[in-house]
């Protein structure tokens, strides 16, 4: 809910031009500050990081990171320039852009982990449920957290793979952490969580019955991190030191899960034991556009969106 | 009135409530009549809450709220009590807006969240226009009816020595509507809170409402329960603090003054 009230939000905001505060210019002698937008998951780790170990600093720029409710609550922030950065999943990237919203997509953000089974996304039952692979989902319900997002779509995807009918498949909308609680009581057949509510249900004796992002795309890349057309036109350089800096960050994240899991308690209230088992997601510093691409060709074919947006017009 | 246990006794009884509340939310998870993984006992929450107090920014989030909710009480207090002696004091004022505020008051401050957003984005300032708008409808609501509870025959008497307009309003108006106005404040003081919290939960200021979210998302149950224990127990002070105030203020009051034993 609070998602889809954000989009029409931005298009509000958008139709009432209160740009308000215009991205700060560089001052001669001091570092550029850019405040980003992200939500406190996993998925944004990286960036956390990076921040700790300096990779932005020093590229002069001073980052403050501001935790969101939802990534498409942050659209919003970055169109009226509120961020100079956002983090939000893909889907809802390519919704905002499809209703013409001035956004420009300048690094990856987080990838599945490509492994069936593996990855840190998953379509969970109860242990004693009748469904067995994903196409017995036909007909189930199945929790998303958003209807009419990245969730819905790629369960769909891998209903279809398994040949069953995606059609056929009932979304109830929950908030993630309302739905192991909801599995238990059998107000819904099956879930799609992610870390760590994903590795909370497993623990608690539930099954994965689908991974839906690797079913979608290998190596799909989930969410990115993007800015405003007219910061990515006003201060293409200060953008293009945030892109390094990200990529950095990315691969360093990559090469120290240690250090990732470490960085999830200062922003996160995921504790110690957990962060220590949870399945972490990929961070490739590359965007996987073909994966954009097929994200694309499911929100056309599931109606959430009526035409395509200009991939390459808002990728880097 | 009727004789209750005395100033101890009710302290004593307030405790052994919430002991007995204690009780029932520890004994319940561990009898199985509540999932212990969504509703963890007593004993864990409070290890929880001695977690929490350990982080730095569990006492950050403390100070934001206790700064939100305390500004937006302030403000609204104010523009309460000017509004409500002003507009209260002049019969046409009053009679042109009491269909207007009574039009405005029941709107529930949470419905203006998207108005908030688009003005403010999601910084401090939009949690604070919830507050204010909920908070100065309690006070000026109060205010209105302290102003128009003059007694009639003071009133006369007043006019007959002819005070002038501040002296009635210091010797006449205030004395009669400050007994409503502290009721406003005191109401004031909860709802406000309830709105703070709401807006960093919401809109994600920064504050115990935000922390809450935060831990919500992170699947950490115990340390979600205990920050809502300390939202509880901020209220609990909101509510002692503001009745010391009122007998306080209002140690000259009748009411007041028969609670004092004799």
């Amino acid at each position: 809910m609070r998602r889809r009230f954000s989009v029409l939000l931005a298009v509000a905001l958008l139709a009432a031009g209160c740009g308000s505060d215009e991205p700060s210019t560089s001052t001669p002698g001091q570092p550029d500050k850019i405040s980003a937008g992200v939500i406190a998951i996993v998925d944004v780790a990286p960036i956390y990081l990076g921040k700790q170990k300096g990779f932005f600093s020093q590229r002069n720029i001073d980052l403050t990171l501001s935790t969101s409710q939802g990534g498409a609550a942050i659209v919003p922030g970055v169109v009226s320039g509120q961020f100079q950065i956002g983090f939000s999943n893909m889907t809802s990237l390519l919704l905002g852009a499809s209703k013409g919203l001035p956004i420009k997509i300048v690094s990856n953000g987080v990838a599945s982990t490509g492994a069936a089974g593996k990855d840190y996304s998953g379509v969970v039952v109860k242990a004693d449920s009748p469904v067995r692979t994903a196409a017995d989902l036909a007909g189930r319900r199945v929790s998303v957290n958003t209807l009419q997002n990245i969730g819905d779509t790629t369960v769909r995807a891998s209903v279809r793979k398994a040949g069953g009918d995606p059609k056929a498949v009932k979304f109830v909308e929950l908030a993630f952490p309302d739905m192991p609680a909801a599995l238990q009581a059998g107000r819904v057949d099956a879930i799609w969580v992610v870390e760590p509510f994903l590795s909370a249900a497993t623990t608690a004796g539930g099954r994965v019955v689908a991974s839906n992002y690797v079913d979608t795309a290998p190596d799909l890349t989930v969410a990115a991190y993007f800015t405003s057309k007219q910061l990515a036109t006003s201060n293409p350089d200060l953008v293009k030191r945030f892109t390094e800096a990200m990529a950095q960050s990315l691969s360093y994240a990559e090469a120290h899960p240690d250090e990732v899991r470490q960085v999830l308690g200062t922003y996160t209230q995921i504790s110690p034991e957990v962060a220590a088992k949870l399945t972490l997601p990929k961070w490739p510093a590359e965007i996987n556009r073909q994966s954009v691409q097929t994200l694309a060709d499911l929100a056309v074919g599931d109606g959430l969106i009526e035409k395509a947006p200009d991939i390459n017009a808002l990728l880097p | 009135m009727t004789r209750g246990p005395g100033r101890a006794g009710r302290v004593l009884l307030g405790a052994l409530g919430l002991i007995g509340f204690g009780v029932l939310l520890e004994v319940a998870p561990r009898l199985g009549l509540v999932p212990a993984a969504y509703a963890p006992p007593t004993s864990r929450i409070a290890g929880a809450l001695a977690d929490q107090t350990r982080r730095p920014e569990f006492w950050e989030a403390l100070a934001d709220t206790l700064r939100t909710w305390l500004t937006g009480l302030a403000v609204a207090v104010a523009a309460g009590l000017v509004v409500g002696v002003v507009v209260g004091a002049v019969p046409l004022l009053r009679a042109a807006t009491a269909s207007t505020i009574e039009f405005l008051r029941p709107i529930p401050s949470v419905a203006l969240i998207p108005l908030a957003v688009l003005l403010y984005g999601s910084g401090v300032r939009a949690t604070l226009l919830l507050v204010v708008y909920a908070s100065f409808w309690q006070v000026l609501v109060q205010v209105l009816h302290g102003v128009a509870d003059v007694d009639p025959v003071a009133r006369d008497t007043a006019r007959s020595y002819r005070l002038g307009r501040l002296a009635r309003i210091r010797f006449l108006v205030w004395p009669t509507a400050l007994p409503y106005a502290v009721t406003g404040v005191r109401l004031a003081a909860s709802v406000a809170l309830v709105l703070a919290i709401t807006g960093e939960l919401v809109i994600g200021t920064p504050g115990l409402g935000k922390e809450i979210a935060i831990a919500q998302t992170s699947n950490a149950v115990p340390a979600m329960y205990a920050l809502v224990v300390v939202t509880g127990l901020l209220g609990v002070t909101a509510n002692v603090a503001t009745r010391a105030a009122e007998r306080r203020v209002l140690a000259w009051h009748p009411a007041i003054r028969a609670e004092v034993p004799a």
